[in-house]
């Protein structure tokens, strides 16, 4: 059995031994009724480090931020028809709020809700990008009320996204929801479910058209940070507004980009040398003054230098401007690391969820065979496989752990970094049965060497530590 | 009005160095270096990525700081006029106050002025210990006496580097912070602020990168607001270098208006270049004083505890030994009172159980002769009885011994419990005499043939009588078989009547000697016993008189030495206070000098107190 079963079977034990308990029994329903569900995802960081605009940029709709009288609200937004707010206030039944459609997002009005910070809401919103998640805005981190607030609400996500706004400043907001993360010890022994994600990225660069290649390159050393970037399974940069409009641009927009790039590439450098010279209402520009104003907003300057050097280079039509901003925001970046790290792994990090929850539950709530269960807990937790091999992966590809030659890729490939399939793992070219000749043949071929790695002198502790994972990996493959 | 500014200065470095502080004593010394050219130094400072050394090369114009996107610098940069473009790396060199000491030690290296403050940076990211770039422009905003020192980020609140930037504050007569419009002040300026605003009143921050936030003005009011919320009295001015830059390549003058140097600059000469003389003063004033402070602290610390401290310990531990000593005589008195109890007590308790056993040992001497025939068995009874007395004596003397060990502990015990051990050892005797043992056998009459015929015939002549009488009454000789027959049973029973009572004689005799014997060995041995205990109470009392005195003598001696101390302790701190209150006395003075001229100082202009 794997983890994900196994988990499953000890919160089926668990619901049959707390059947008397209410609330337990809910918890652990909802724990069980995880694994039916796309993965969820938090998206977490200090206050003002871009969260709404980037759940917009994921979600690609301006769904965020949920507000009630100036304040942001908690939400979940996930896949669902027709658009609906569902608010969950504290102690009192769910209430739904009308929504709908509106130019490029959400459309709702919670009006002035008392005493906000004990509830949380929910957005039904129909959007691809949501099939396969579930994406929380969540409160912002800081002070200590807020961390026990971010505690509560991301007890019920599989992963999350750490923004830092700015790698520079080492501000105890920006490294506390990351910290907060991992106080479990569960998940401080396996940090295998959180993203750092520099989500400022085009100041990191003062908003140059190359700033990301800056960005990349902090992101680069950020990894190696301890305490920060280690705990993560990689560091990526974004620039979440550039982003964020790339997927929720419209006609009026890309006119009036179009209209931009016609200028003459050195007068609009100019015109766009600094926010308040292109907002300027004297300016003169193809576009109205406040069209200019609303497209910074949007777009940041980087964005629009961005998206007129991309219209001038030839990305002439809508989609493909949006692609190509999306591309050099990191926004693609980021949603290929969601998908490496946390789409394709979802059963493991789901697993991994319920069992911090199965154990807070055994811990808080005694009952006869809790004693047993959490025995059984402890069991799964220690050969839990799938968990070193998510962090052997991150490991390798953030260069802390280091592999001679092609061994890395081999290393990575057999872990499942191209795919969890036998296949892909083995580098076969299509699914041969486990017991045929081509298959044992690969198998066992990869499974002596990396034995033998795994005591070789040359290789030093760290490296030897990552060849004895590999050799599990393939051992599973055998089994 | 300077040369008494610098008498002052002299002043204070001089204390500086009375005072063993070598440290403050450089750091003025630098000051004074700096002062005697009439700059004004201008320092830099910001959390990292804030823009600082763009700041700088856009003030000068002119691409001096190294900038990029990664923290870049590491090492201060010092800007000073110069009629020719020139560059030096200095570096401590490991010497401790090479950097401060302005022109000695530290080891200066040529180099060119373009790429001077990037091998600064790059020497200083070895670890080759402090190093500076030192560059001299003929830049018109240095031309008119200002220093601008680029300085290396602050990553928060307790760490290194804000220590490193806040003295480098003290070194400065003003202090330019950048803060960048992408976010709000945060919790490690405001704190870098509050601290600044305490040492040095002439504080500006140059809000910088308002060129890439679209809501910059949003910010600047809501740190302005944050500013007026804690009262640090600091004007910000809204910048962007990347304008001023770009003006300076396309000589655009509305653009480098839009930049806001054109403000800053302003700013700079009216608050800060106008007034150069007044913040010098008041810089190296706040300088002078924060030292002075720094030598008085431990002076007025050591002061209060001068007059605090009594000599406590040392008075307390006289009166304790005192107090020992009565102790230690009052209780060897008692001692040898108890020590004569308990020996008496011993003595009668040994000697009754010496007659206790020696009485038993005779009650069984009794009954065995009771049975048996001394004559036939005296020498396996002396065997016993020897074993039996030897035995009783060892017992005894045991017994003696056991129990003097106890008094002993006890009054040990009794005299110093933490030398008990040393005391209860009782001192070694000579070992008693073999008690005489042997017991001399008593003379027996011997009940020989010729006795036995002779009691025989003795004891038959009467039963042939009778019997030969009766038979002549029936006419039968007097000697007749019959006669014969009863004389022969008289005479035998005569025989073994004798051997009984003799038997009886023995014993009696035996039984007299073996009391005699052991009535003698009871003698000399409680004798011996009692002599033993005698010697044994006479070595413990010495021993005990012996080592009360040496404790006495050693108490004694003690106390002496801790009065003498007492004395000597009293004299110096009466010494020691009155060079202390001197010595403060001195400094105040200096202070309140220094205070005053910087009153005067400041009494010119409102200094940065515009928001």
């Amino acid at each position: 059995m794997n983890l994900p079963e196994r988990t499953a079977h000890l919160v089926h034990r668990a619901l049959r031994r707390y059947h008397d308990h209410a609330e337990a029994n809910a918890l652990l329903g909802r724990q069980l009724a995880r694994f039916d569900e796309p993965l969820r995802l938090a998206v977490v960081g200090p206050g003002r480090s871009g969260k709404s605009t980037l759940v917009n940029a994921l979600v690609g709709a301006q769904v965020a931020p949920l507000e009630s009288g100036g304040t942001a609200v908690p939400c979940w937004y996930r896949a669902g028809s027709p658009p609906r707010v569902t608010l969950y206030p504290a102690g009192a039944p769910p209430r739904e709020y009308p929504a709908e459609r509106a130019e490029r997002g959400l459309a709702t009005d919670l009006g002035d809700l008392p005493g906000t910070e004990a509830q949380h809401a929910a957005v039904d919103w129909p959007s691809r990008s949501l099939q396969e998640l579930t994406v929380l805005d969540a409160p912002a981190a800081g002070d200590h009320a807020s961390e026990q607030r971010l505690t509560a609400h991301t007890a019920d996500a599989d992963a999350a996204l750490c923004l830092v706004p700015d790698p520079h400043r080492a501000t105890t907001a920006s490294t506390a929801p990351l910290r907060e993360l991992h106080q479990h010890p569960i998940a401080a022994a396996a940090p295998v479910h959180t993203l750092t994600v520099l989500s400022r990225a085009d100041e990191l660069g003062a908003c140059r058209v190359d700033a990301l290649i800056s960005a990349r390159q902090i992101a680069r050393k950020y990894r190696h940070t301890a305490g920060a970037g280690e705990l993560s399974q990689d560091t990526i940069a974004v620039a979440a507004l550039a982003g964020e409009a790339a997927r929720t641009i419209d006609d009026t927009e890309f006119g009036a980009l179009t209209a931009l790039a016609s200028v003459p590439k050195d007068d609009l450098a100019t015109q766009l040398i600094s926010v308040d010279r292109f907002a300027d209402a004297e300016l003169r520009s193809p576009v109205a003054p406040g069209m200019r104003h609303a497209l910074l907003l949007r777009f940041g300057l980087f964005g629009l230098r961005l998206a007129t050097t991309l219209i001038r280079q030839g990305a002439t039509t809508m989609p493909t401007l949006a692609a190509q901003i999306a591309q050099r925001s990191g926004i693609s970046d980021l949603r290929e690391a969601i998908r490496q790290h946390f789409v394709d792994r979802a059963g493991v990090l789901k697993a991994r969820a319920a069992l911090i929850v199965l154990d807070k539950l055994l811990r808080s709530v005694p009952n006869a065979g809790a004693r047993e269960l959490h025995d059984e807990l402890d069991s799964i937790v220690a050969g839990a496989h799938e968990l070193a091999e998510l962090r052997l992966l991150s490991g390798l590809a953030t260069g802390r752990v280091t592999l001679p030659d092609e061994l890395g890729d081999e290393a990575a490939r057999l872990a499942g970094a191209n795919g969890t399939r036998a296949a892909a793992r083995l580098n076969l070219d299509r699914d041969y049965p486990p017991g045929s000749p081509p298959y044992r043949e690969a198998l066992f071929g990869a499974l002596w060497r990396w034995r033998a790695y795994a005591e070789s002198p040359v290789l030093d502790n760290a490296q030897r530590h990552a060849a004895r994972l590999v050799v599990r990996s393939c051992e599973e493959l055998a089994r | 009005m300077t040369a008494s500014w610098l008498s002052l200065l002299d002043e204070a470095i001089k204390e500086c160095t009375a005072r063993d502080r070598p440290d403050l004593g450089w750091r003025l010394r630098h000051r004074r270096h700096q002062l005697g050219r009439g700059k004004l130094r201008v320092v830099v400072l910001g959390e990292r990525g804030q823009g600082k050394s763009q700041l700088v090369n856009a003030l000068l114009n002119a691409p001096v700081c190294a900038v990029g996107d990664e923290l870049t610098t590491r090492a201060p940069a010092v800007i000073e006029h110069n009629a020719t473009p020139a560059a030096e790396i200095v570096s401590a060199g490991g010497h401790a106050h090479a950097l401060e000491s302005a022109n000695r030690a530290a080891e200066r290296t040529e180099t060119p002025v373009e790429s001077a403050t990037a091998r600064a940076n790059s020497v200083a990211r070895g670890d080759s210990g402090p190093v500076r770039a030192q560059i001299g422009l003929p830049a018109p905003l240095l031309a008119d006496g200002l220093t601008l020192v680029d300085t290396p980020g602050i990553a928060g609140p307790d760490s290194p580097s804000t220590a490193a930037a806040l003295s480098e504050v003290f070194a400065a007569d003003a202090v330019l912070i950048a803060s960048d419009a992408t976010a709000e002040l945060s919790e490690t300026e405001l704190d870098l602020l509050t601290r600044i605003s305490t040492m040095c009143a002439a504080v500006m921050i140059a809000f910088t990168k308002i060129d890439i936030v679209p809501r910059w003005r949003d910010v600047l009011s809501a740190d302005r607001a944050r500013l007026a919320q804690l009262g640090i009295p600091a004007t910000v001015v809204p910048v962007s270098a990347a304008v001023r830059m770009a003006a300076a390549r396309s000589g655009d003058t509305v653009l480098n208006g839009d930049s806001g140097f054109e403000t800053l600059l302003a700013r700079l000469r009216s608050d800060w270049i106008n007034h150069a003389e007044q913040l010098n003063r008041r810089s190296a004033a706040t300088l002078t004083g924060m030292a002075l402070e720094q030598l008085s602290t431990p002076l007025r610390e050591e002061l209060t505890a001068t007059r605090q401290a009594d000599s406590g310990p040392a008075v307390a531990r006289w009166r304790a030994l005192g107090r020992e000593l009565e102790e230690v005589q009052r209780r060897s008195a008692r001692v040898q009172t108890v020590l004569a109890d308990e020996v008496a007590d011993l003595t009668s308790d040994v000697e009754y159980d010496l007659r206790d056993r020696t009485r038993q040992i005779l009650q069984r001497a009794d009954e065995y002769f009771d049975e048996a025939d001394p004559e036939k068995s005296w020498h396996e009874f002396e065997a016993w009885l020897t074993d039996n007395l030897a035995a009783a004596a060892d017992a005894n003397i045991t017994w003696l011994w056991e129990r003097f060990d106890g008094v002993a502990g006890k009054v040990a015990h009794m005299l110093s419990p933490a030398d008990a051990e040393l005391l209860a050892t009782l001192p070694a005797t000579e070992p008693l005499p073999e008690p005489d043992t042997r017991v001399r056998m008593p003379a027996f009459e011997r009940f020989g043939a010729a006795a036995k015929l002779f009691v025989g015939i003795r004891g038959s002549y009467g039963g042939l009588l009778m019997v030969g009488l009766a038979s002549t009454l029936v006419d039968m000789p007097l000697i007749n078989p019959l006669s014969i027959a009863a004389g022969a049973a008289f005479g035998i029973k005569a025989v073994f009547e004798e051997r009984a009572a003799r038997l009886k004689r023995r014993q009696a005799s035996a039984k007299t000697a073996a009391q005699r014997h052991v009535d003698g060995f009871f003698l000399t041995y409680s004798k011996e016993t009692k002599d033993l205990a005698r010697l044994l109470q006479r070595a413990l009392r010495d021993h005990i008189s012996e080592w009360s005195e040496q404790r006495r003598a050693e108490l004694t001696a003690e106390a002496k030495s801790v009065k003498e101390t007492i004395d000597a302790d009293s004299a110096r701190r009466t010494r020691r206070e009155r060079e202390l209150t001197a010595a403060l006395q001195r400094i105040n003075t200096l202070h309140a000098r220094v205070r005053s001229v910087s009153a005067d100082a400041s009494r010119g202009s409102p200094l940065g107190l515009t928001a």
